[in-house]
């Protein structure tokens, strides 16, 4: 056995025979594990909610009897998105965000933010889910677990002996590099198991891969961390006191310094303040319920000379219907101009709160978890474009509907008695217009592109754990 | 003639603008024990770092073996037991699994019967070996690196104030078992303030006062170093 095996089988019998650092490796790992069992329960749960929800909402939707076609617009229909495999470790910002959304008529219904302030914040703390504890949590585990290694052999005087006895200091510490290392590969194994079980489930081995190894560098990087620092110090109380600060710092305050950074660098409007300004240009296009509407002059005038007729009741459509098609055409595109700008500014907050992964590799290895799993701010920007563009064909499909299928003449007199109501309606067979709403996650190139940055950030912090290592050996030396 | 295991050659060692050790010269024969004595900051434990390598002489130089401690420290390490002032090794192995863990550090593989002839060579009684070192007495701890050094077939050992802290039976003891070694050929470097133990068991004694040797005191034709020679000497410069 060399001699870097050999330290790191004492390593382990020394945590055996020692407790403490046994049942930190205990409960960290059964912590990991309950929070991936218990995070993967609830999401079946909510898949098959969803999935119930879904075909209920479309039944529901296709249930509906003869009515105007307008009616149904406002009716509206749910879309549900699946969570990606990995998002049972990941949930990124589902947690914020939801992954429902309602569309109608006339208006987005994002699934965004309660308040746009937070976008950045959604790289912050969340509750007890598996990613929350292997970036946050595990770090601090492995501090208590490895705090002393080198420590307490200056403190107990064997690092003297091991070194005037000849040992390469270098096999030293990396023999208790190892055993701290595999102790945290050990509070990994959920994260491991979970990732086979989300291969098994459709996702790319790649991405599985990819996802387990950031995790892997993450362990490697506060290993290193938590092993440099005991062998700088000489006393154990100065290696804890030292590194539990170094995880406030960079597990805690940094993550945070950078989500409010960026929401001061890159600041967007409140949710009022968003509100007002699509109010006020909407407001400039007009009422598309009211046909007379000074608003939608031009459009009349130029179906009436298409048409070669003189008044709107004398045209060969539902001029109502194509109000409500040209009028929803024009809200759209506004809607989707402000919605295009909060989604950028979004991203542009995300992304400077992301180059803080320079700076702590728990900003680093979040950015990267997220994306990869399919769980970040970029995935939910497609699923509300994905979502939008549903909503806009459904309601123009029923607008069509509208405008095609249902005479001016009974649309103009439907409020005028019992009768002229019920003529007013279309065949319940026109609600066959709902596209099937499937929501792919994004192949695993494009998220092994987008994620690339930030695994980069994490081989630069293995990078810096070598020559911290390097200067720890020299110091030891 | 008896060869020079351990040689000081004009060492000098300075901590800022501090001598702490000036022009010492001294050699220790193989099979020898030598003892620098000295007060508190006269620099003994300082000429033992230098030849532990922890410390790099100003000038000079110090060879253990033949091997240059400035370029061979590697090597000598290799071949050198020492033992601190204060021995711990690992308070949660026993004193069997501290020897084999050490050795397998040092790449060395000793059988099971060779640790237990060691053990009982330097008289740890039996009742100890398996239990935790974290019971161990000072003595029993010193013991046990004696024993690691005996089996790791050290044949030059560096003892830094090995018998403080010990009752008076055990500093007989231990004298009795550094004696036994160096007539079976180990060379004993050792560094302590305690006159009587220093000439009970040293063949030569160094007096290292402010950096400089200003003593040498040998066994003539006696069983010890005369004590109040050496005793009258080490008063003399305190005094200074």
């Amino acid at each position: 056995m060399s001699v870097i095996q050999q330290v790191t089988r004492d390593e382990w019998r020394f945590w055996h025979r020692t407790k403490l650092a046994a049942t930190i490796i205990i409960i960290g790992t059964l912590l990991t594990l309950v929070s991936g069992v218990v995070n993967t329960l609830e999401m079946q749960h909510a898949s098959h909610e969803r999935e119930h929800l879904q075909q209920s909402a479309q039944a529901q939707f296709l249930e509906q009897p003869d009515r105007h076609p307008h009616r149904m617009v406002h009716y509206g229909h749910y879309v549900f998105r699946t969570p990606s495999a990995l998002s049972i470790i990941e949930p990124g910002v589902d947690a914020f965000t939801g992954t429902s959304i309602f569309l109608e008529g006339h208006k987005q219904n994002t699934a965004m933010f309660a308040d746009q302030r937070q976008a950045s914040g959604m790289t912050r703390f969340s509750s007890l889910t598996p990613s929350f504890l292997l970036q946050v949590l595990v770090p601090l585990f492995i501090i208590l677990i490895g705090y002393a290694s080198v420590t307490r052999e200056k403190e107990a005087g064997t690092l003297n002996i091991m070194i005037t006895q000849g040992i390469n200091v270098w096999h030293l510490l990396l023999g208790k590099y190892f055993a701290l290392v595999s102790s945290g590969l050990l509070m990994l194994l959920p994260l491991i198991v979970a990732a086979v079980w989300a291969s098994i489930n459709g996702e790319s081995a790649l991405i599985t891969s990819s996802f387990v190894a950031g995790y892997i560098l993450y362990i490697l990087v506060w290993c290193g961390i938590v092993l440099a620092v005991s062998a700088v110090n000489q006393k154990n109380s100065a290696s804890f006191a030292i590194l539990v600060s170094l995880w406030i710092v960079l597990c805690i305050l940094l993550p945070r310094i950078g989500s409010s950074s960026a929401a001061a660098i890159a600041p967007s409007p409140s949710k009022l303040e968003a509100d007002f300004a699509v109010k006020a240009e909407l407001r400039k296009l007009g009422d598309g319920h009211d046909a007379s509407d000074p608003a939608f002059e031009q459009l009349k005038k130029n179906l009436l000379t298409k048409y070669n007729v003189d008044k709107v009741e004398d045209l060969p459509i539902n001029f109502r219907g194509t109000v409500a098609q040209y009028s929803e055409n024009k809200l759209t595109e506004i809607l989707n101009q402000f919605a295009e700008k909060r989604m950028q500014e979004e991203l542009e907050q995300a992304y400077i709160a992301r180059q803080f992964g320079w700076l702590t590799p728990t900003t680093a290895i979040r950015s990267f978890s997220m994306l990869i799993a399919g769980t970040s701010l970029e995935t939910h920007h497609r699923f509300l474009r994905e979502a939008e563009k549903l909503r806009f064909d459904f309601v123009q499909s029923l607008n069509k509907v509208h405008q095609d299928n249902l005479s001016y003449e009974a649309d103009a007199n439907r409020n005028k008695n019992a009768d002229a109501t019920k003529a007013a309606r279309v065949d319940a067979a026109n609600w066959q217009v709902l596209s099937e709403f499937s929501f792919k996650p994004d192949t695993a190139q494009t998220r092994l592109l987008r994620s690339a940055i930030y695994a980069l950030q994490l081989l630069f912090w293995c990078g810096l754990i070598v020559l911290l290592l390097r200067f720890a050996v020299r110091r030891i030396s | 003639m008896q060869k020079d295991m351990i040689v000081a050659s004009s060492l000098c060692v300075r901590f800022a603008q501090q001598t702490v050790l000036d022009k010492v010269n001294f050699n220790v024969g193989q099979g020898e024990v030598f003892a620098l004595l000295g007060g508190n900051g006269a620099g003994k434990s300082t000429t033992l770092k230098t030849f532990l390598g922890t410390i790099a002489p100003l000038s000079g130089t110090a060879t253990v073996m033949g091997m240059s401690v400035s370029k061979d420290i590697d090597s000598i390490r290799q071949k050198v037991a020492y033992l601190p002032e204060s021995v711990m090794l690992y308070g949660h192995l026993t004193g069997i699994e501290n020897i084999k863990y050490f050795l397998s550090l040092a790449d060395i593989e000793k059988s099971a019967p060779d640790i237990e002839q060691a053990l009982m060579r330097v008289a740890l009684q039996k009742s100890a070996w398996c239990r935790p070192m974290s019971n161990y007495s000072k003595g029993m701890r010193q013991k046990t690196a004696i024993a690691l050094a005996l089996l790791r077939e050290a044949p030059v050992l560096f003892l830094d104030e090995p018998t403080s802290g010990l009752d008076p039976n055990a500093i007989d003891e231990f004298n009795r078992l550094i004696a036994t070694l160096a007539a079976d050929g180990a060379t004993v470097f050792m560094v302590t303030h305690d006159v009587y133990g220093a000439c009970q068991v040293a063949h030569r004694i160094g007096l290292l006062d402010n950096g400089k040797i200003v003593g040498m005191f040998e066994r003539k034709d006696q069983a010890h170093i005369d004590t109040e020679e050496v005793h009258a000497a080490f008063s003399a410069r305190s005094q200074q």
